[in-house]
């Protein structure tokens, strides 16, 4: 069982954030090929769930995200039989596939004949753990944990549905698979797991949603997802969250492996929610990988969003480029802690981390926290950014154009979010994107106004 | 026909009185050019006409047409019609030329322009001014040369067909063919939108390209002497001193 520590021996949770979060994480990230038996991964998980506290997650001392106020056990996991309701929120067609998760079920599936018959898997977790056992086993929690946090161990044993995605090697498929979680009323627990691998040579874009409508009420979405690029696969990977205005509280982490010569452009775009803790790993683990790593976040009203985006090389020579933007208004609060590590045998690096963000509100608080840990020694790593806030000179000029005060800002912050946009290369993903921002800048168009008139 | 007015205007930044009791008056079709060394308040003025929030009117009035404008947000004024082509045009990230040209004639408009007829107008005025259709496609002002920013501000002239517009030491730090370039696109639209521009410069280089009805000199924050192009001539053989001296008395 190398992949697992039995609960008594793990050691005490550590603060997320710190550079031996990462490494343990590395540590008991799974290396043999001898797998442990799901439901024997679910037990240890549970085991761990009921042991450990709601976390509390501290960050350069200052930084507090707590779940201590969510009352877990008011929360329930909600079936629902099949329909294909999920689908509207789906940007653009056609898609090489669909999966949608409504709560604890997947409720609708779809996936082009022709892609089945080339050997293309789109199914729930549920069912891969049945029938494609041997790619499950060699796949599954490969490189996630059970028990980092309560949180972590609830969803790897608690875990319905799921969504489960393979490409055969060589494939190349230009329409993106598509992946919704979606939350549909308060009170609801929703444990997520997404397993996605791309065979050699392979080349996809794949597209994972968490979506809720306004709901009422606290609901828990604890999702986990790892993607595996073998070999010279290539994956353009976007997540758009936007969990509305209600409760919703989005504990996940997300693993990428990059192995030898593959190459993922991955972009997390975190448009709303009442609090999102996310742990983001890019893990360059072979020879000539290479990655993009690009993010987007957006907090308002009181939300409390919280990233630790981990730029992880295992092995050189590879390359890394990672660059978030994020914003922040109303009275919320939003963390970035982005990681460059580079592991001893990670010779002939290159990597560059920038964070660039804006405050848009007197009330709000953003902090980017960027850090390096560099093992090696023939290696280039850095990072930089700029910490922003609305430039008057700039609003003024579009004034004269004839621009309202509001529409200059909206130009400033959607450009503030556009290099990232542009280089989704996927116009319809784009325009959801950029509907997203518009629709938060529109609601907290007051509050930006108010900031801009006390300076 | 449009007029701008401006009546015993006095402006203060901060803690000092900049304008000092100006009157102007620019009507479509004229053009003006103001002239002043360093510090005498030309830039005070443009983007006083235009509603900068740092400058703050403390006697006076600003008309168009009549209609007072002083309390009135800066794209209002745009809206009427009025136009400011800036000293130091700032950048504007992520948003190319052709889109920021088509939100900012949509904001002057109920109905948004359709794209064929945009394109058509984007065609004309590139040909007019002689830019380049692929300048319409950068990010605006981002990365720009001094040149390539004060065309920019031009081509942004022509496509939105001011009434009058106040140009800002739109010459200084030009080369001569910039300079070039940016004098005859003001001449062109002058000629072919029958525009009224109000011509703002510490040097004389750009009026050998544009050549002015009227002549104003701003000293110390008022206009201390009015006259047509021999008032150029003038300045150009023997530079603000003499002038200065001549008023020195009423200043």
């Amino acid at each position: 069982m190398p992949e697992t520590t039995p609960p008594e021996t793990t050691p005490a949770p550590r603060k997320a954030g710190t550079a031996r979060e990462a490494t343990l994480n590395y540590a008991l990230a799974g290396s043999g090929t001898e797998r442990m038996p799901l439901a024997d991964s679910r037990a240890l998980a549970l085991a761990a769930y009921e042991r450990l506290p709601l976390p509390n997650w501290r960050r350069s001392g200052f930084w507090t995200t707590s779940l201590e106020q969510l009352d877990l056990d008011a929360l329930e996991i909600r079936t629902h039989s099949p329909d294909a309701k999920g689908q509207q929120f789906l940007a653009g067609t056609p898609s090489a596939g669909v999966l949608v998760q409504r709560d604890g079920s997947v409720v609708y599936t779809q996936l082009g004949a022709d892609l089945a018959q080339r050997g293309v898997i789109l199914c729930s977790l549920e069912e891969a753990a049945k029938d494609h056992p041997q790619l499950f086993d060699r796949y599954y929690l490969r490189r996630l944990r059970l028990d980092r946090h309560k949180l972590e161990a609830a969803s790897a044993a608690l875990w319905s549905g799921g969504a489960f995605l393979y490409v055969p090697p060589g494939l190349q498929i230009a329409e993106p698979f598509q992946i919704v979680y979606e939350i549909s009323e308060g009170g609801t627990a929703q444990y997520a797991h997404t397993l996605a691998i791309a065979d050699h040579g392979s080349d996809l874009r794949l597209r994972e949603y968490g979506l809720a409508e306004q709901i009422d009420g606290d609901a828990l979405h604890a999702g986990q997802f790892e993607l595996y690029l073998e070999d010279g696969a290539r994956c353009r990977l976007a997540q758009v969250v936007d969990w509305g205005q209600g409760g919703v509280h989005d504990v996940s982490t997300s693993v990428v492996e990059v192995a030898r010569d593959a190459y993922c452009h991955w972009l997390p775009a975190l448009l709303g929610g009442a609090l999102i803790h996310h742990h983001d790993e890019l893990a360059v683990a072979g020879a000539g990988g290479d990655m993009a790593f690009r993010g987007i976040f957006f907090a308002e009203r009181d939300e409390h969003l919280d990233v630790f985006a981990v730029d992880l090389h295992e092995t050189g020579p590879s390359g890394g480029d990672v660059h978030w933007r994020g914003a922040a208004t109303g009275e919320s609060h939003a963390s970035f802690e982005g990681l460059i590590q580079i592991h001893p045998g990670a010779q002939q690096t290159h990597t560059y981390l920038q964070i660039h963000t804006m405050l848009l509100s007197a009330e709000a608080e953003l902090d980017a926290i960027p850090s390096v840990l560099v093992g090696a020694d023939d290696v280039s790593a850095s990072h930089g950014g700029t910490v922003g806030e609305l430039d008057e000179a700039l609003i003024f000029y579009m004034q004269t154009r004839g621009l309202t005060r509001p529409q200059a800002v909206r130009v400033i912050v959607e450009g503030f979010f556009e290099p990232l946009i542009v280089q989704l290369d996927d116009p319809a993903l784009e325009a959801l994107i950029r509907e997203k921002i518009g629709a938060k800048l529109a609601s907290a168009a007051a509050d930006i106004e108010r900031y801009a008139l006390a300076r | 026909m449009a007029e701008l007015e401006i009546r015993n205007l006095h402006v203060r930044t901060e803690d000092r009185e900049i304008l000092r009791g100006v009157d102007l008056t620019v009507r479509t079709g004229e053009l003006h050019a103001l002239l002043g060394p360093n510090g005498s308040g030309k830039s005070t003025l443009a983007n006083t006409i235009m509603g900068h929030p740092s400058y703050e009117v403390t006697e006076g009035q600003i008309l168009f047409d009549g209609q007072e404008l002083n309390e009135m947000a800066p794209h209002e004024r745009a809206r009427l019609g009025l136009f400011l082509a800036f000293q130091y045009p700032v950048a504007v990230p992520g948003v190319s030329v052709a889109s920021f040209l088509r939100m900012a004639i949509n904001a002057q408009r109920e109905e948004p322009i359709k794209v064929k007829e945009f394109g058509g107008e984007l065609d004309h005025a590139v040909r007019l001014l002689d830019v380049d259709r692929s300048f319409t496609s950068r990010h605006l002002n981002d990365g720009f040369s001094g040149g390539e920013k004060k065309r920019a501000e031009i081509l942004q002239m022509a496509m939105l067909k001011p009434q009058i517009a106040v140009l800002d030491e739109t010459d200084s730090g030009l080369d001569i063919d910039a300079l070039r370039t940016v004098a005859e696109g003001v001449a062109k639209l002058h000629d072919e939108q029958g525009i009224g521009a109000l011509i703002i410069t510490h040097y004389q280089r750009i009026l050998d390209y544009v050549k002015p009805q009227f002549v104003h000199i701003l000293m110390d924050g008022r206009i201390v002497m009015r006259g047509g192009p021999e008032l150029v001539a003038r300045l150009e053989r023997e530079g603000y001193d003499p002038i200065r001296e001549e008023v020195g008395a009423n200043a």
